[in-house]
């Protein structure tokens, strides 16, 4: 980092910030802040809602897990088309019928009160911790890649979204939301192009995708139906689609997105921007990383990717050890470094048989790598026993630190807290919402005036904020806080998403029996957490089909009891 | 296309209607994506 890349940094964040803040300013109505006007143009949704979703962690580690696993992660988002249709055609018109708020406004019109503070409930406990992980995944790597206290970076990623958020609301979301995605994506698409062009003179563009596709970086469609496989096609088909259904069709921070559009037709346009662009964001993001993957196959990487947590255990007494592994990593490397340029010779030449024998000795290589570096994180975990040895999110950035030109630097950082002030705005918003219209108004003060609850909205979204900042300060103290968050979301998303699959299908089902049979459907998934080993992911389609047939069989029995 | 039609807040929508082609270009495209994508893969 020198004085031009803090020039950049500095100047892009503050030009948003203030961009954003000035624009908005003259938001005086609680539809004006919570809807934004209904005055969003369809590409403005899809932006908003592509934002929201990618948070500072999906361009952290997503190279990171292309260059160690390849490019199949891109399978978990095939369902997300298919969802995009879906809530297109059922869920879009109905909010927009009803002229909700929130999703959860929906289910008293449907249901009645006590199933509506439910769900609204769940999602505030849900999205409420996730804000806080949101917050904290960037800051710990931003803090450690910039020599800052976590405590700093929190606090000024955090402060930086109160201020236009309070300031302009939902307008003020979806506004920053565009520049930031335009930052994010040109830093991303210049950080791969400048990968490519630091390869090697002779390796042309075609040789570097086919050394990746040697290596098996290119396994993009794995079509073998395996339950214990965390990626393939089939896995992302359906359970993806469940997924993306309750993210996009039930999460407030995601219906608030399509709900400013102007129109039905602005909405559903959005969401098709989004299920068409989705996929192919992901790919150049993935297809960024396996060109990083290439770029260190002619460049030696590191032996550990955080650097800070390296020199804390040479300070603890691990130094001769580390050293003696990063000399055999050295070796390993140098080796390596000659069996791929013979397999780029072989590539050239197409000499099938010569591609097989380098290939195989590029990959046995690798595995030897991989070996010491398991061995390095070991000596970590020795020398600090609470430091967190999994290095993927630091791979990407550790790249563009050492590797491109300065101003580039500023830019990528911005990118990164770009995305997490993104997600972080449509998070704090949605809690907003849903807290001041589902809870506040609703059920503790009714007949205010609009002033009152405009002023109120702005409180709650500070205090959101500051709740997430809290959550994200003691979650350095407490690493497995966030296996704990993906653990509470998988517990309370399928319950959601069944309340909401019941009110449009089942429509016999009342309110009673749906509020009955979420809390029966909740006990079942919290018993199947507590005491089964039966994956998280699964959760989702226990608790969502929990409620639909418990809800059917209570209607029965209601029905049955009540006179005629 | 009705840009500009605020009307339609408030009004019953059609569920597919003009809309089937929409849905059907983006269904498409995901297809061809899995085939390109899945040609990549075995290409290697």
């Amino acid at each position: 980092m020198n004085f031009l890349d803090w020039i950049v940094l500095l100047g892009t964040i503050s030009t948003i910030v203030l961009y954003g803040t000035w624009r908005t300013r003259k938001t005086y109505t609680i539809e004006g802040y919570l809807k934004g006007d209904n005055s969003m143009k369809w590409w403005m949704i899809g932006v908003s809602i592509m934002a929201t979703q990618a948070s500072a962690i999906t361009f952290l580690s997503t190279p990171g897990q292309a260059i160690e696993d390849g490019m199949r992660f891109l399978q978990f988002y095939f369902g997300l088309p298919l969802a995009m249709v879906i809530i297109s055609v059922t869920m879009v018109p109905i909010y927009y019928r009803l002229k909700v708020f929130t999703a959860y406004e929906y289910l008293e019109s449907r249901f009645d009160l006590k199933t509506r503070t439910l769900a609204a409930g769940l999602f505030l406990i849900l999205r409420g911790l996730s804000a806080g992980i949101t917050l904290f995944a960037p800051s710990l790597v931003l803090s450690t890649i910039l020599h800052w206290p976590n405590m700093v970076t929190t606090i000024l990623i955090g402060t930086l979204v109160i201020i236009y958020v309070t300031s302009g609301g939902t307008k003020a979301v979806s506004l920053t939301q565009r520049q930031q995605m335009a930052v994010i994506m040109s830093g991303m698409i210049l950080a791969g192009i400048l990968a490519y062009t630091m390869l090697p003179d002779e390796v042309s563009f075609g040789n570097a995708v086919d050394i990746a596709g040697n290596l098996g970086k290119l396994n993009l469609v794995n079509l073998e139906f395996n339950l214990s496989d965390r990626y393939n096609i089939w896995s992302g088909l359906i359970a993806g689609t469940f997924l993306f259904l309750s993210y996009f069709g039930t999460d407030q921070s995601q219906v608030a997105r399509y709900l400013g559009g102007t129109s039905v037709t602005e909405s559903r346009l959005g969401l098709m921007f989004n299920g068409m662009l989705k996929i192919p964001m992901q790919f150049i993001i993935l297809f960024i990383g396996v060109m990083v993957f290439v770029f260190y196959l002619f460049n030696q990487p590191p032996v550990f990717y955080n650097k800070v947590l390296l020199e804390r255990a040479y300070e603890a007494g691990q130094g001769p050890a580390l050293d003696s592994l990063d000399a055999a990593y050295q070796t390993v490397y140098d080796q390596k470094r000659a069996e791929v340029d013979n397999l780029v010779s072989s590539i050239k030449l197409e000499d099938e048989n010569a591609i097989t024998r380098h290939r195989t000795a590029v990959l046995a290589l690798e595995k030897q790598e991989r070996s010491i570096r398991d061995a390095v994180k070991d000596k970590i975990a020795t020398a600090l026993p609470d430091a967190k040895t999994q290095d993927r999110d630091y791979i990407f950035l550790n790249f563009v630190l050492n590797n491109l030109p300065h101003g580039i630097i500023g830019l990528l950082l911005a990118v990164m807290f770009s995305a997490a002030m993104a997600s972080m705005a449509g998070e704090l918003n949605a809690l907003a919402s849903t807290t001041s219209v589902d809870i506040y108004k609703r059920s503790i003060r009714p007949n205010a005036d609009p002033v009152h609850y405009l002023r109120v909205s702005r409180i709650i979204t500070v205090m959101w904020a500051l709740v997430a900042m809290v959550f994200a300060m003691l979650a350095s103290f407490a690493e497995n806080l966030i296996q704990f968050v993906n653990i509470v979301g998988s517990l309370f998303y399928g319950t959601i998403l069944g309340i909401f699959l019941t009110a449009f299908y089942l429509k016999r089902v009342g309110g009673t029996a749906v509020f009955w049979a979420a809390i029966i459907s909740e006990c079942i998934v919290i018993y199947c957490y507590r005491e089964t080993d039966i994956a998280y992911l699964l959760f989702n389609i226990i608790g969502c089909v929990g409620v639909m047939v418990i809800s059917s069989v209570i209607q029965l029995f209601l029905r049955r009891n009540s006179p005629a | 296309m009705d840009t500009e039609n605020s009307d339609n807040i408030g009004k019953r929508v059609p569920l597919f209607g003009t809309w089937r082609r929409w849905y059907a270009f983006l269904l498409g495209f995901l297809v061809v994506q899995i085939i390109l994508y899945y040609l990549l893969t075995n290409n290697y």
